[in-house]
């Protein structure tokens, strides 16, 4: 297969969001502060020409495509995914100019960062090749680096960035190990290629080592216990739109590139290893990262900081999910799909208002903070409700069905019972925290004064957080239908 | 010819010392080299598997990581100024203001 002008199609959302990402740079440097105010509506102009291609796409991917020599691949899977993250950077842009402003670290590369960082989470999302993956996890994770540590007179945020940085570039490095022992065994770098292989090479020690290792990396990039220790001090030390930008769609990326690796490579029993093939390296990770999220969430009194340990319990839900897919087979993607888009939304509005409710040196993030909220600001105290119930698994809401759906999945298969019935016990367990934010918001005496931000975005952004909660939640039917029939390239 | 285990092995051996560089030293700038040395440990086992498979993908794969390092080690080394200038030191074990 040569080159040929055609194939661009395949990468324009990523060519968009470069092109976007460089102007911006460029608006930055030759016009400095003065055209500021234009940065953020130009960056959600961005994302909606990406999402208008990813739409053009969707009517075209009737046949799930690949393309540069099976690089990357063109599929209703990679398009649904990238819509997530585009709607992930497009409400952070939307929560972002009205923080910085209030926590004076405003400067323009801001938002090329979280362009770039986008098209990497695009690059992953349609990847079939390690070199491929490899690119997006390192085009991703460099720019949300420099994100986590943009906040440049707080020291919690640059202690949070050194420690991401150090954690993500050690994940790295094993995962290019990994790599490159998976190439010694098989002499290929492609997913198809690998599963193809599979039955000739599943015992070589050196493909059982390679293997384990990106599982590994992988677990540090969505912060999988035991790889977990970076992510709340990281979470809590980044500006909120960034920990909200990284909570939701760089885990979301993370997770696309297991989905892939789950449903093209592992699901062959020929990678049997243990009892149950990897899925049992993999289901017992999900057990720590549930459980260890859940208690270390339980002793917050820190909201942000809460809410960090509870997406690392979300990513144990999410691995349930993976097992779901490794057991019962990549039809069961579909379940995982609703439960990224659902958490995605959930969380970012969560997010949107701890970043709402600070001031200049007061971030106002700590439970006492937010006594007697729902008295003097109802809609916010409302919709932080929601997201809480949302997250909590409460019906009618998109985190509830999220649930519902992972957990109906990996029902099929009667062995997994006892890992549903742990992620039961720990989403009861969860209730415990999240209903204590709503109780201090509803039923303790208003402390000091608030001054929240003003600002019409961060407003959108609840808006558009609420709302995708609630549609979702009460009508999923359409999103879990697209969402099983995202064609995925074998 | 000089036997493919003879680099494997060398990589093995610089993909250990670099992690145990990471694990174990408590300066951010020697924990930096130590993701260095595995970053080129892993190029090595790379070029090595390429050159006994006679394809030259994983060359071409290995320029793409040489050019993806150097950049992740300019944000790394950033980073690494923004936390001097907040406290004059890259002691890692003194990064504990958000301990709970």
């Amino acid at each position: 297969m040569d080159f040929d002008v055609s194939q661009l199609s395949a990468i324009g959302p990523i060519v968009a969001l470069t092109v976007a990402g460089c102007f911006l740079l460029l608006l930055e440097a030759f016009a400095g502060g003065r055209q500021r105010a234009y940065l953020m509506p130009l960056t959600l102009a961005a994302v909606a020409v990406a999402l208008v291609l990813e739409a053009g796409q969707w009517r075209d991917a009737q046949l799930a495509t690949s393309a540069f020599h099976g690089l990357l691949a063109v599929d209703r899977f990679s398009i649904l995914l990238s819509s997530v993250f585009l709607v992930g950077c497009g409400m952070t842009a939307l929560l972002a100019p009205a923080y910085m402003k209030e926590h004076e670290f405003e400067f323009g590369e801001f938002y090329a960062l979280l362009i770039f960082a986008t098209a990497g989470m695009i690059i992953l999302a349609q990847a079939t090749d390690f070199v491929t993956i490899f690119l997006g996890i390192e085009t991703m994770s460099i720019a949300v680096y420099v994100l986590t540590g943009s906040w440049r007179n707080s020291a919690k945020s640059a202690e949070g960035a050194m420690k991401y940085f150090m954690v993500g570039a050690f994940a790295t490095s094993v995962l290019l190990y990994g790599i490159a022992l998976i190439y010694g065994a098989t002499g290929t770098t492609a997913l198809a290629e690998i599963a193809r292989q599979a039955p000739r090479v599943s015992q070589a020690p050196l493909f059982i080592v390679g293997f384990l290792l990106v599982i590994v990396a992988l677990g540090f990039k969505i912060a999988a216990v035991p790889f977990h220790m970076w992510a709340p001090d990281a979470y809590e030390g980044a500006p909120t739109p960034v920990t909200a930008f990284m909570a939701t769609t760089v885990k979301a990326a993370g997770f696309a590139t297991l989905i892939r690796l789950v449903a093209t490579t592992f699901s062959r029993t020929e990678l049997a290893y243990g009892s149950s093939g990897w899925a049992s390296i993999l289901s017992w990770l999900a057990v720590l990262t549930m459980t260890l999220g859940n208690l270390g969430a339980l002793r917050q009194d820190n909201v942000k900081r809460m809410l960090a340990y509870s997406s690392i319990a979300h990513a144990g839900y999410l691995l349930v999910g993976v097992v779901a897919i490794a057991v019962v087979g990549a039809d069961a993607r579909g379940p995982l799909i609703y439960y990224l888009v659902a958490y995605t939304f959930t969380t970012i509005g969560a997010f949107g208002v701890v970043a709402w409710i600070g001031n200049k040196n007061d971030e106002r993030v700590m439970i006492d903070d937010w006594a007697g909220l729902a008295s003097r600001h109802p809609a916010q105290a409302l919709a932080m409700t929601l997201f809480m119930l949302s997250l909590g698994g409460f019906p009618p809401t998109a985190g509830f069905f999220g649930k519902f759906y992972v957990f109906r999945a990996a029902l099929e298969k009667p062995t997994l019972i006892w890992l549903v019935v742990v992620a039961v016990l720990n989403s009861v367990i969860s209730v415990y925290y999240y209903l204590r934010v709503v109780t201090a918001m509803y039923f303790r005496e208003p402390g000091r004064e608030l001054r929240p931000l003003r600002s019409n975005g961060v407003t959108a952004a609840l808006l558009i957080a609420a709302f995708g909660v609630l549609a979702i939640g009460i009508l999923p039917s359409w999103l879990i239908d697209a969402a099983n029939a995202a064609l995925f390239l074998q | 010819m000089i036997p493919i285990h003879w680099f494997l092995e060398l990589a093995a051996v610089l993909f250990v010392v670099g992690s145990l560089g990471v694990i174990l030293r408590r300066n951010a700038l020697i924990m930096l080299m130590g993701i260095e040395l595995q970053l080129n440990a892993a190029n090595l086992t790379l070029v090595a598997f390429s050159r006994a498979y006679h394809d030259a993908h994983a060359q071409a794969f290995a320029f793409i990581v040489i050019a993806v390092a150097a950049a992740e080690a300019a944000v790394g080394l950033a980073i690494l100024v923004g936390i001097f200038r907040n406290r004059r030191s890259v002691n890692v074990d003194e990064l504990t203001i958000m301990k709970h």
